[in-house]
């Protein structure tokens, strides 16, 4: 655990001289296409399989809802990212992917992720507990795994890596590609050679999926919202929050998901 | 020996610190990578993975030359890791260096195989797993039809070539070994696993270089390298079965006459399922007043068939927003005892559901019967403006119900625009009475008027088919929709009603009367009906609705009476009524970041015409009646989801209710002597304006939560029934009773309710609180009365979970009702309910479990002079048993005290009153249930589906 810990800020020390790297390297390149502009993400939730990753409710009851539920437990909605060499900003689009949903609108919870590699930051405004949250600080990275898949997503080959958030008790599946050098992805995922462009949680329970990139110069889409308003917090007190909840919920047996993003 | 090992630590001490001394704690790592024909490899992937887990230390990107550096990493050994797009992922192990700079000479990548990048990536969408030199793709990606064998999906793989005979060949080499999950199959000729094996039953298809038999043999490596193949067979991890069976007895149960059995119980149910198949049975039998299964039950029997979406067909307002799932109610064989009596139970079903996401088909079969027997005792006070009468009732009836359903649902995705779904029932029923009622009438000053005895006997068999068809359209404009449904119903029932009275009336002589009635009634009736819904996008947020409902109801009744064995016209009808409806409405519907309202109007007519015949095929007795009516019906509703998990909701509108037939009929039903009922064919339509406002927050913090609503009805008409209650000469206390349309009259509910942890998943407190308030203006002896109703009821309760082995709960609720009359003030009423509960689960030991509940009801009536107590308390002890916790024993006792009857307190219009009837008391039961799931060996905190 202590090894990973030190890995990780290594690896976060280092980022900002690989950007340097890679700016200077992309000139020179046809590869090398000014690695900027915006990609529409795909998630697809699922209901059943989110409860059948809740370790602490009993097999049966599980069953049952998978039983139940199985075919018809899913929905999809789209997300929106916004990437140059040096910084990507994450939200929730507005646009409906569900089409049985069209014509009628749900409210978005409030959720701004926007990472900048230059300085090695992190700015949040997320939606918590119902509370609106700024998380400012430096980027720590997840600690990946490195495996030995490759695929196709999005016209993009991607190589795999894992990640198992224990906080949030996920089993994260990564797919990055090895020729689009941004160190991000979507939600809160970041910190591999390439951007994310696929992300399978808990095996199936969400699944995000690049389907729709277009390079082009960014102007004002990296700007953060307007309003800005919300608790001021670091990484440690969100891990905290998100801890005292997990604990909270494990002991009453309840589902998790409902009051943070899954 | 000391000395020599003290020797030789020095020596380990002094080579370990000349070693440490020699290495630099931070070194640069750098190579160059170039590929099979030397080319230089620019911008490939390069990673530092730490050995041991292959986390993610470091990467850098190769330059346009190919290489690339690490500078000023810790100086420990790393697995360095390539990849580019164009070549196989190359992994190699790099050691700790001696000097700063670590050179590790040149990379060299493969190219990864151009068929395997098309094919399997590109085309295929196929993952693929490269583990050293083995390449593995997903073997499930690539379709073969149905039957097919391994054979044939080797043919469709890249890179794969299957002769004639059905020798395998790869990269020109033969494959000289399959083998199914690691192990050989059928011996040693890989075309006999081929040749065999259903393609079905594969999920990967794995192809790697292995060590000759040769070699495996002598344990000398000639070098030789043979290629084999390894098929893994899919996990069928979404194939099983589940059961329960359950058997129960009890101590005889000596309460009353009626009902003298040894108690029984009996359960069982058994499910199998695979990833698109689910079959469940599920039979229960007993005496125990369980007249159906409960909701877990029911879930697990119906499967994914349980909640469906879209199936409503009769589209109005509000249809086009989101999807709801309605709940499968039709026939639903769910456990509706109403607490009154002792019941003799059996049941028993199947439910198939197939479901391969784009055709689902479910069919299902029940059986069920009820048989009751009941003592029922009724006091009731009836009032007019000059007088008041009180009537008591006594009621012994044996009465069983049988039905056998059969539904099916069909549902078939023809692409992702188009989808039909198809739904048809069957139920047949059967059931028959046998009832001796006995009724004494007298005045306020308890002096009797007249009593009225009963013995009916009734038998009536019936059948139903309903049907109905959904087809939805979506255009390639997003947001456009069309909707189609058609649905047909038919009924018929056809059944006697065997009729004896025998009226004495109390005066200077008594006077009686007897009559003997002979029933026989039929009633068809058919249904067609049709539904259109068309949606247009405005804008993105706007969006215009518009529906179409068509409905033709024809129904047929024949009511012959033979009185005293002849045939009685007065009685007698044969009457048809046929409805047409029409309604056309439309709408706008604005959506956007939570908020969606939509305002509409409809336009609906109503067509009733009636036809009175004498006898069936006999000539039209009265002339028809025909009806239209017709009505614009306004509409408004309007959700908005407010930041902070805070709903807010508001809806308006203007409901026509139809006239039920049997309010239309002109002719009499006199089934009772002392009551009868007349149909009123001027009879129109109920008209009324409902609003209903509702809140709704959420804390996910804290968990607490709190909602409340309203709802308010006005009448612009009513329907009621008016009363005339009178003394009749020779025959005693009669009244008639007679439906007919008065303005006015209202109904007002408003609740709240809240759930609050005061400490969290320790002690939650929930608060329920409602008041309802109404008024029903209607005729009594052509005097109108106005019934008020004023009521309030509260629940507060406590849910304690100390420690996860104990659970507490204690409530305790208040229900208060006053009832006023505009024309008799003196009668009116203070109904007050109150009740305490208090109930506890503990898991006492290991496998044990206690649960016990207690609650004291009282019941009161301070006008009526009615106050009644009933603790009811129940206990039970139960074990787990057996290694898998299959078994569980349980020891049950029911109502302790031995206290349990069935009592309610009713006041409506010109009448109140309370019943009570014995159900059920004591009994103790042993049971012991076999789960192949097994039991939980905890306490259940929170039951959901």
């Amino acid at each position: 655990m202590t090894s990973n810990t030190n890995i990780s800020t290594g690896l976060k020390r280092n980022l900002q001289q690989i950007f340097i790297c890679i700016v200077l390297a992309f000139p020179v390149s046809g590869l090398a296409q000014k690695m900027e502009g915006s990609m529409r993400y795909l998630i697809t939730h699922n209901w059943t399989k989110k409860m059948a990753a809740v370790d602490y409710l009993s097999k049966q009851q599980r069953d049952r809802v998978t039983y139940m539920w199985g075919n018809r437990s899913e929905w999809k909605e789209y997300s929106l990212m916004y990437f140059t060499p040096t910084m990507t900003k994450y939200e929730d689009s507005e646009e409906r992917a569900e089409k049985d949903d069209e014509g009628y609108s749900w409210r978005k919870d409030v959720y701004t992720i926007r990472r900048n590699f230059e300085k090695s930051s992190i700015f949040d405004m997320i939606q918590l507990l119902g509370k609106v949250y700024i998380i400012e600080d430096t980027l720590r990275p997840q600690n990946w795994k490195i495996l030995n898949d490759i695929k196709e997503v999005a016209g993009h080959i991607c190589m795999n890596a894992f990640w198992d958030d224990t906080l949030k008790m996920q089993k994260v599946y990564a797919w990055f590609a090895l020729d689009m050098p941004v160190s991000s992805g979507p939600e809160r995922f970041c910190g591999l050679p390439g951007l994310i462009l696929e992300v399978d949680v808990n095996d199936g329970a969400m699944v995000i999926t690049a389907d729709k990139i277009e390079m082009k110069p960014l102007t004002t889409e990296m700007d953060l919202p307007k309003k800005i308003k919300g608790k001021r917090i670091h990484e440690a007190d969100y891990t905290a929050i998100m801890k005292k909840y997990m604990d909270e919920r494990r002991a009453a047996e309840e589902p998790p998901f409902w009051g943070i993003r899954y | 020996m000391n000395r020599l090992s003290w020797y030789l630590m020095l020596i380990l001490l002094c080579s370990s610190g000349f070693i440490l001394a020699q290495n630099p704690s931070k070194v640069t790592i750098k190579s160059s990578i170039h590929d099979t024909t030397n080319a230089e490899v620019p911008f490939a992937t390069v990673m530092l993975l730490n050995p041991k887990d292959s986390t993610l230390v470091n990467y850098t990107l190769s330059d346009i030359n190919g290489a690339f550096a690490f500078n000023n990493v810790k100086n420990i050994p790393y697995l360095l890791k390539v990849s580019h797009m164009s070549y196989l992922p190359h992994q190699q192990m790099v050691q700790v260096s001696a000097t700063p700079v670590n050179n590790i000479g040149v990379v060299r990548v493969k190219p990864l195989s151009v068929t395997l990048m098309e094919v399997v990536v590109r085309a295929a969408k196929a993952p693929l797993r490269i583990r050293g030199d083995t390449v593995e793709y997903d073997a499930t990606t690539f379709k073969v039809p149905p039957g097919s064998t391994v054979e044939d999906l080797l043919r469709r793989l890249p890179g794969i070539e299957v002769d004639a005979d059905g020798n395998i060949k790869t990269q020109g080499k033969d494959v000289k070994r399959v083998y199914v999950d690691g192990k050989t199959f059928f011996g040693d000729d890989p075309k006999s696993v081929t040749k065999n094996l259903g393609a079905e039953t594969i999920s990967k298809v794995q192809v790697y270089d292995e060590k000759s038999e040769q070699t495996k043999l002598t344990g000398v490596d000639d070098g030789t390298k043979e290629k084999s193949m390894n098929l893994e067979l899919k996990e069928e991890f979404k194939k099983g079965s589940f059961g329960k069976v359950t058997g129960a007895g009890g101590n005889r149960n000596n309460f009353t006459a009626s009902d003298n059995y040894d108690r029984y119980a009996g359960r069982a149910n058994y499910n199998r399922f695979n990833d698109k198949n689910q079959l469940s049975f599920i039979g229960y039998a007993n005496n125990i007043n369980q007249t159906g299964v409960n909701w877990e039950d029911y879930g697990e029997f119906k499967g994914q068939n349980t909640f469906n979406d879209y199936d409503n067909g009769d589209f109005g307002f509000g249809n086009g927003g989101m999807r709801y799932y309605s709940f499968n109610s039709d026939d639903s064989p769910l456990n509706n005892f109403d607490g009154r009596g002792f019941t003799k139970n059996l049941g028993a079903g199947s439910n198939y559901n197939y479901d391969n996401k784009k055709t689902k088909f479910n069919l299902s079969y029940f059986f069920n019967q009820t048989r009751l027997s009941l003592d029922q005792f009724t006091s009731k006070q009836t009032f007019t403006d000059s007088a008041n009468f009180l009537n008591s009732d006594t009621l012994g009836q044996s009465n069983f119900r049988g039905n056998h359903s059969i539904a099916s649902r069909f549902e078939k995705n023809l692409d992702s625009n188009n989808v039909i779904i198809v739904k048809a029932n069957i139920r047949f029923s059967t059931s028959n009475s046998t009832s001796h009622e006995d009724q004494l009438y007298s005045n306020s000053e308890s002096i009797p008027l007249n009593s009225l005895g009963m013995k009916n006997g009734t038998d009536l068999n019936s059948w139903r088919v309903t049907s109905a068809s959904i087809f939805r359209h979506r255009f390639i404009k997003k947001g456009r929709s069309l909707a189609i449904s058609a649905g047909y119903n038919i009924s018929r029932s056809d059944g006697t009603d065997n009729l004896f009275s025998l009226n004495k009336f109390f005066k200077a002589n008594t006077i009686t009367e007897q009559i003997q009635q002979l029933k026989a009634k039929q009633n068809d009736a058919s249904q067609f009906k049709s539904s259109l819904l068309y949606t247009e996008p405005l804008s993105k947020k706007w969006y215009w609705e518009s529906f179409y409902n068509f409905s033709i109801s024809n129904n047929a009744v024949n009511r012959q009476v033979q009185r005293q064995n002849t045939h009685d016209s007065s009685l007698s009808v044969f009457y048809t009524n046929d409805v047409l409806y029409n309604r056309l409405g439309t709408s706008i519907r604005y959506s956007n970041k939570g908020l969606n309202t939509s305002l509409g109007i409809a336009a609906q007519q109503l067509k009733l015409t009636g036809n009175y015949f004498p006898n069936r095929g006999e000539t039209i007795q009265t002339d028809s009646v025909k009806r239209t009516f017709f009505n614009w019906t306004p509409n408004l509703t309007a959700n908005y989801q407010l930041p902070h998990n805070m709903w807010l909701g508001l809806n308006y509108s203007y409901n026509i209710i139809e006239p039920q037939l049997t309010d239309l009929q002109s002719v009499p039903n006199v089934d009772n002597p002392l009551y009868r009922f007349e149909g009123n064919p001027e009879l129109k339509p109920q008209r009324m304006h409902s609003f209903n406002l509702n809140y709704n927050y959420w804390n996910p913090a804290s968990f607490a939560s709190i909602g409340f609503g309203s709802d308010l009805n006005i009448y612009d008409q009513n329907i009621v029934y008016n009363q005339t209650v009178e003394v009749m000469d020779s025959l005693g206390l009669v009244t008639t009773s007679k439906p007919a349309n008065v303005k006015g009259g209202n109904s007002f509910n408003t609740y709240i309710w809240s759930s609050y942890p005061i400490i969290k998943t320790k002690l939650t407190l929930n608060i329920y609180g409602s008041i309802n308030t109404g008024s029903s203006p209607a005729l009594v002896n052509n005097v109108e009365n106005d019934t008020k109703n004023r009521g309030f009821n509260i629940n507060i309760g406590f849910n304690i979970t100390p420690d996860p082995k104990l659970i507490f709960n204690i409530e305790q609720g208040i229900e208060m009702n006053n009832i006023t009359y505009s024309i008799h003030a003196e009668q009116n009423q203070k109904i007050r309910n109150y009740s305490t509960e208090a109930a506890i689960k503990w898991q006492f030991a290991t496998k044990f479990f206690f649960e016990s509940n207690f609650n004291y009801s009282i019941y009161r009536n301070d006008r009526f002079n009615f106050n009644r107590d009933m603790p009811i308390w129940n206990g039970s002890v139960r074990r787990i048993l057996g290694k898998k916790n299959r078994l569980e024993m349980r020891l049950a006792a029911f109502d302790i005290l031995n206290k349990r009857v069935y009592i309610s307190q009713y006041g409506s219009q010109n009448y109140i009153q309370h019943t009570s009837a014995p159900t059920l008391a004591r009994y103790f039961m042993l049971s012991a249930t076999y789960n192949l799931r097994g039991f939980e060996d905890k306490l259940k905190k929170n039951n959901y589906w």
